[in-house]
């Protein structure tokens, strides 16, 4: 009998999965044994890293988009349509459409969402570069701001240790905002103040998630008369007043609240009902060696729907990918799932509009901050352009 | 340790009996290529490097990019024709050529015919300009 993989999201996790996949089975699938699907509920694939340039004026639509289907290989059957719900224990899922699918394997790749709702206040009065609207009517307020306070705040998910998306976000687009105001030359009349919420995963009252980053964020933001502040856990905004309350106490007030929203998984896997997460966060139990759905060894997830304490970032996808494709057709054709992820992710941190800064950590080393770069820059924006739709397509 | 904002005291650097080993080593490792001169010509290359590293800006690495995209591009879409259609060829009976020519009642095997006359149209286009030689003024 024909096995079926399905994947569900054609974000960065599922389309590298998909194309790898059938890379990988390629011999079963020309003898029909096996089929590979993807499932996504745009027809549309999105570079979503590039949404923080947006608010900078940077990127242009076209330019952070492809159609998926042109960049699938042509043995993925792929199928645009949403996944309404998971039955993990009958190993079949149901769409908008009214289908629904059977498999023998799955993948979740589906991301997450932010939700500033969560917050009273914050998706009226705050702004956030995380999608690609919200970035634009951040850049007409950064376009213009003469005068005043910008205001950078990070939320958490409530889960434990588990992390904001894109871990070092706030700090590039903190160092972007101040490039920026310079080069509009209106730095010296606009105040920039980064604060950071007491708990940050397994860290108490610091300014980064990592503890040696965290050491050198000081140095970093004097430099540039940054003011940050620790010990600020937004709680709720005021839009009228255009003030900023921590559950802390602390209040502070601003022109431009530039915000890290809560966010949570996608509809479809928080209605699963197999999520342990706090505050139906939704996160999908995952095993952190094998990348198995805990009691749905059929089943792995990957990307920012997770719950371990990895970050939410592209650069986790592609090192989960080949362990999931790895432990898959073991299983097909041995029956066992030896593959391991050790948590690695990689990444160029943006470092201001110019510079970037290579780094890479797993489960048990921190990244070792390195001085940034033209060279890391230029590596940053050439996988930005270039690189990105090479790894999409399973090249890279 | 680095850090990426403080750099380390020089001369402590230097006093460091780590870094006289290391110096040590890599003065050792690189004799042959000192002796030679040949060191030199790494030199001119890591200086060309920088040269370019300094001259690129925004304009040049989303152009790069951009080649780069286009080339793979090209490329993998052609590499994906190619094993599909070896994969279908390779696993069928050779058609007769009546069955070959039944083929041209699928819309898309026309289009890739279309495609095929369109860029040899192309390719023609192209030659014809290399043809054309303007007159000496
Ligand atoms: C501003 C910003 C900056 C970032 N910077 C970096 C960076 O520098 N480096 C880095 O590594 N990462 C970065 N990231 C994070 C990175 O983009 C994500 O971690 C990555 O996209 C996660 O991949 P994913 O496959 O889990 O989910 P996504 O890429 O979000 O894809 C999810 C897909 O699932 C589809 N989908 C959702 N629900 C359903 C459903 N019910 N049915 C069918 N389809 C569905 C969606 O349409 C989407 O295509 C950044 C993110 C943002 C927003």
């Amino acid at each position: 009998m024909k096995k079926r993989i399905v994947i569900v999201g054609g974000g960065i996790g599922g389309t590298m999965t998909a194309n790898n996949m059938v890379s990988k089975l390629g011999v079963e699938i020309r003898r029909n044994q096996v089929e590979v699907m993807l499932i996504s509920n745009s027809p549309w694939h999105y570079y979503k890293p590039a949404f923080m340039y947006v608010a900078f004026d940077m990127y242009h639509k076209a330019e952070l988009r492809r159609k998926q289907a042109t960049l699938l290989r042509p043995e993925v059957r792929f199928v645009v349509d949403e996944v309404e719900a998971f039955e993990f224990s009958a190993s079949r899922l149901h769409t908008r459409s009214g289908a629904h699918y059977d498999y023998d394997y799955l993948v979740v790749s589906t991301g997450c969402l932010p939700a500033p709702e969560r917050i009273e206040g914050l998706a009226e009065a705050g702004d956030h570069f995380y999608q690609f609207e919200p970035a634009r009517r951040l850049a007409q307020k950064l376009r213009t701001i003469e005068r005043g306070r910008i205001f950078i705040t990070v939320t958490f998910p409530k889960t434990p240790d588990v992390p904001h998306q894109c871990g070092i976000a706030p700090i590039e687009t903190t160092l972007m905002v101040d490039e920026l105001l310079r080069r509009r030359g209106v730095r010296d009349r606009v105040e920039i103040l980064y604060t950071y919420p007491s708990v940050s995963q397994l860290l108490r009252n610091c300014l980064f998630m990592q503890k040696q980053t965290c050491e050198v964020l000081p140095q970093i933001f004097s430099d540039r008369d940054i003011h940050f502040k620790r010990g600020f856990t937004l709680e709720r905004v005021d839009p009228d007043a255009r003030v900023a309350h921590s559950s802390e106490g602390d209040s502070e007030d601003f022109d431009i609240l530039m915000s890290t929203p809560p966010i949570r998984a996608v509809d479809a896997v928080i209605n699963s009902g197999v999520s342990e997460a706090a505050e139906d966060e939704g996160w999908l139990p995952t095993n952190r060696r094998s990348l198995q759905l805990k009691g749905h060894p059929n089943v792995y997830c990957m990307g920012d729907t997770v719950d371990l304490p990895i970050s939410k970032a592209g650069g986790s996808c592609h090192n989960q990918s080949p362990v999931i494709i790895d432990n898959i057709a073991f299983d097909l054709r041995q029956g066992a799932t030896p593959a391991v992820y050790d948590g690695r992710v990689q990444a160029i941190a943006q470092m201001g509009l110019e510079a970037g800064m290579p780094l890479w950590y797993d489960y048990d080393q921190d990244v070792q901050p390195t001085p940034p770069t033209k060279v890391g820059g230029l590596m940053r924006k050439t996988f930005n352009r270039g690189v990105y739709w090479a790894t999409a397509r399973g090249l890279v | 340790m680095l850090t990426a904002t403080k750099p380390q005291d020089a001369a402590a650097v230097l006093a460091d009996p780590d870094t006289a080993a290391g110096l040590r080593d890599l003065a050792e490792h690189l004799a042959p290529l000192l002796q030679t001169r040949r060191l030199h010509n790494v030199v001119d290359l890591l200086s060309a490097t920088s040269d370019f590293i300094d001259m690129a800006d925004d304009q040049l690495t989303q152009k790069l990019a951009k080649a780069f995209e286009e080339v793979v591009w090209a490329g993998w879409s052609a590499g994906n024709a190619l094993r599909s259609a070896s994969a279908t060829a390779a696993d069928s009976e050779p058609p007769t050529l009546w069955q070959l020519s039944r083929q041209l009642n699928d819309p898309e095997v026309r289009r890739g015919l279309f495609f095929v006359i369109q860029l040899l149209g192309a390719v023609g286009r192209q030659v014809a300009l290399e043809a054309e030689i303007p007159e000496d003024d």
